[in-house]
């Protein structure tokens, strides 16, 4: 009875989505205030029914109500009530109705925020929401309910969820990936509003500028533990391997990224507008393809998601009718727009065109690459794959302008510039990066090659950059406390993104270059040594978790004989799979990280491990929360939020 | 008018994008191009699993119709389609059993235990249903090699001349056999 009521509570909460798109949109069409005023709290209706079906669904799956396919596929009696927790998003269905969670309750959140809004607008935006809102919800209700029964004949014990989401980076991975994507349908809906409104001014731009900002930091922070968790788990120590379901996150990333600097443009110098537009419409668009990529299974991807070619023909269809809707929305509505702005060529308008370029640029490589095997063979060219190298060499290529502009862009102004006094601080700054990374790596490491220096200096370059703007911002003022007090926080969200960034080059550049591993038999007893550190491996012992058991390695690891930490390295056998589990070791730290897998038993009471050393490793994922911060620090900007109170009392 | 022409860029672009993505979601991606398909049976010469003094070639094979079944206890799949499997050798289908370890990785200089995986086939074929006629252990993965094999569970269909008609990947129940596998076989026996 339960999770029929569950199901109910989501057809109710796909009535009031339907209401809530046809009311305001209608409304707004025909100019009936009424029909406008009703849109807030059906935005907050329907979110109240979905949160109350989510919670329904982990109701059951925390009583193991195994006669529901979904708790039986994807949990178990054995479970940690955690992992339960977690489940709920473990699977297809579930995944489906925590979409919808996020979906409905940034809905609601727009409905809370927006008061200020003129309601033409407001309407239409709540109206869009909703009508997103109804696709998923019809998804879920039509063709994955996770409330299926499984009677008359259910098992006594579910399945288990997956060992490899058994993981506390998944606990928090995707729920953050699914706010970023769905906080992108916020920029969506105010795109799609705006061009309804056929008014793109520099209103739009503010509004939606703090909603792109939190939907980008939550899919940055997702990113990043994605990341963590593929090194953390899955026990060969990379941390991207250019998956398609890795690269349907990274291209909403890319776009969204560029949208952040576009809006910046839109709203101070109202110019870029109609292509500011296309970005919002595209980093939401790239974000529903992501999921079909992900969903439908046209692609192989290590990610095994359940394939079926209906859901996938419902996914495309939803794609279809929101991407290509929008998009002759914006081809009828474009050519009215236009830009109010001029500007020269050395300005920060160009500049910030050209970081928008490189973005779009990248965005295409992995967009090509993720789906041209497919067309190739569509195209009965037969089948290619394309692997990491190629993606890798491409990025290598285009994040060395990108970083070079990312050094020079915050010194420009707005309009013109003059480039001479520009140029010398350009030049000082370059010198002292060859200089800096000269030091740092040749004290290092004995050998240094060409492509890893160029790429450290880059790095270097882009913090010395930040530093040197920052300075003479402050300069300019007639104290140094005061300087900082005006910097703002919008600014130190640039420095945060920008130092950010620079942290994950040069941690993706070190790692790569020297990073050393060793695959090593050792008994009892034995030592190896990997660089600075030996490793004494002092055994095996049984271990046994709520729902596994295995073996541990102990590992001691030492420096010149001094005591640095002891490892376990685990090997996990999972009860209900029986599928095995490397839980890999590390030792992290902020300079290097220590990885140690266990491998087979090997005769004599010898086992089979490999040793990692990662040099830098860690600030990869530094960088990644840097760069989410800065989307965090900007809602608490003081300026912004005054406007908007301002506004408020028109 | 180029204003016009360039909005509409986009949406033309997409337009041609869901074509590729419509006729994507029919094509199966896992469908291998096999370069053994229509060709004959890889030559091997390999020792049984259950018996390293019995070895098996493609010779031994020739003049029946039958599946190579890739499997190994590992694989969760594998054992999944076990059940369907026997369903239809029960109905006179031949299926003969490549074994894959997966744990063992002579490279690595793992050490493998004969006796301990017989006793775990044992028991995993007498739980789930013993499909095989027998077992062929291809333990350095010579053949799995020659005949393409990205993984488990995958299975060959192999004509009497011994070429090559099928290469499925992933799991066979009654929807694929009914696809996928029987129109072949009857056009074997018209």
């Amino acid at each position: 009875m339960i999770p029929e009521i569950g199901y109910f509570a989501l057809v109710l909460a796909m009535a009031l989505s339907l209401l809530l798109c046809i009311f305001p949109l209608w409304g707004a069409y025909t100019g009936n205030l009424r029909l406008m005023r009703a849109a807030p709290s059906l935005a907050l209706g329907q979110c109240l029914f979905v949160l109350f079906s989510f919670g329904i669904l982990i109701y059951i799956t925390l009583t193991d109500d195994f006669t529901v396919a979904y708790v039986a596929h994807h949990s178990s009696s054995t479970l940690p009530w955690y992992y339960k927790v977690t489940s709920t998003w473990g699977g297809h269905e579930g995944a489906i109705l925590l979409w919808l969670v996020m979906q409905s309750s940034w809905t609601a959140l727009v409905a809370l925020m927006s008061k200020s809004l003129p309601w033409v607008l407001r309407a239409r935006v709540l109206g869009v929401l909703g009508f997103l809102g109804v696709g998923f919800m019809l998804y879920t209700l039509w063709m994955s309910s996770p409330f299926e029964r499984l009677l008359p004949y259910f098992p006594v014990e579910g399945r288990d969820l997956n060992p490899l989401l058994q993981d506390p980076g998944m606990i928090i991975h995707p729920p953050l990936l699914y706010m970023g994507y769905v906080g992108l349908s916020v920029s969506f809906s105010f795109a799609i509003a705006a061009l309804l409104t056929g008014k793109l001014d520099n209103t739009w731009a503010k509004w939606s500028r703090p909603w792109t900002m939190v939907a980008w930091a939550f899919l940055t922070l997702g990113i990043t533990i994605g990341s963590w968790w593929a090194y953390a788990e899955l026990g060969w120590g990379g941390w991207w391997f250019w998956d398609p379901v890795e690269n349907a996150s990274l291209m909403p990333w890319l776009v969204a990224t560029a949208l952040l600097h576009s809006l910046a443009v839109t709203e101070k110098r109202g110019v870029f507008k109609s292509w500011t537009v296309l970005l919002a419409i595209a980093a939401f668009s790239l974000c529903l393809l992501g999921t079909f990529i992900v969903r439908s299974g046209i692609i192989v991807s290590v990610h095994a998601f359940a394939t079926d070619p209906d859901r996938g023909l419902y996914i495309l269809s939803f794609l279809a009718v929101v991407v290509g809707g929008s998009l002759a929305l914006y081809a009828a509505r474009v050519s009215q727009v236009h830009s109010e702005g001029r500007y020269r060529f050395a300005s920060r308008e160009v500049a910030l065109w050209l970081n928008n370029i490189f973005l779009v640029v990248a965005t295409l490589i992995v967009l090509l690459g993720t789906l041209l095997p497919m067309i190739h063979k569509e195209l009965g060219l037969g089948s290619i794959s394309i692997g990491v190298p190629f993606f890798n060499q491409m990025f290598a290529i285009l994040i060395v302008p990108f970083a070079l502009l990312l050094g020079i862009a915050p010194m420009l102004r707005w309009k013109q510039n003059t480039l001479s006094p520009l140029a010398k601080k350009w030049l000082v700054n370059v010198a002292l990066s060859l200089v800096a990374t000269a030091a740092w790596l040749f004290s290092s490491y004995e050998q240094v090659s060409a492509l890893t220096f160029m790429a450290t200096v880059l790095a270097v370059w882009i913090v010395f950059s930040t530093i040197a703007d920052l300075l003479q911002k402050v300069s300019l003022q007639t104290s140094i406390s005061e300087g900082f007090k005006r910097l703002g926080l919008s600014y130190w969200a640039m420095v945060l993104g920008h130092v950010g960034l620079a942290f994950v080059i040069a941690s993706v550049t070190l790692t790569s270059a020297y990073s050393v591993e060793r695959a090593v038999a050792m008994k009892p007893g034995d030592i190896a040594t990997l660089n600075e550190y030996q490793y004494r491996f002092d055994g095996v012992k049984e271990i046994r978790g709520p729902n596994y058991s295995g073996h541990a390695g102990v590992v001691t690891v030492l420096k010149n004989d001094e005591f640095i930490t002891e490892l376990y390295a685990e090997k996990r056998l999972y009860d209900i799979g029986m599928q095995f589990m490397t839980e890999a070791a590390i030792d992290d730290g902020f300079f290097r990280d220590l990885y140690l897998a266990l491998g087979e038993q090997m005769s004599q009471g010898a086992w089979s491990l490999r040793i990692y050393h990662k040099p830098y490793v860690r600030w990869m994922w530094l960088g990644g929360i840097l760069i989410s911060l800065a989307g965090f620090v900007v809602l608490a900007d003081k300026r912004y939020r005054r406007r908007v109170k301002k506004e408020a009392q028109v | 008018m180029n204003r016009k022409i360039l909005g509409f860029l986009p949406f033309l672009i997409f337009v041609l994008l869901c074509v590729f993505l419509y006729q994507g979601l029919f094509g199966n991606p896992r469908e291998l191009q096999t370069g053994r398909l229509g060709q004959t049976m890889p030559s091997f010469n390999l020792p049984d699993l259950m018996d390293e003094n019995k070895r098996w070639t493609e010779k031994e094979l020739l003049g029946e119709v039958y599946l190579m079944n890739v499997w190994g206890t590992w694989c969760p799949t594998c054992i999944a389609e076990l059940g369907y499997l026997t369903k239809l050798r029960e109905q006179g289908v031949k299926i003969v059993g490549l074994y894959y370890e997966q744990a063992y990785d002579p490279d690595f200089g793992d050490h493998f235990d004969i006796n301990a995986l017989r006793e775990e086939v044992d028991t995993m074929l007498s739980r789930a249903g013993n499909p095989y006629q027998f077992n062929i252990l291809d333990l350095e993965r010579s053949l799995a090699l020659d005949l393409g094999v990205s993984g488990a569970p995958e299975t060959f269909l192999v004509d009497k001349e011994g070429t090559i008609l099928l290469h499925h990947t992933g799991d066979i129940n009654q929807r694929v056999w009914r696809n996928k596998f029987l129109p072949v076989l009857e056009e074997l026996q018209p």
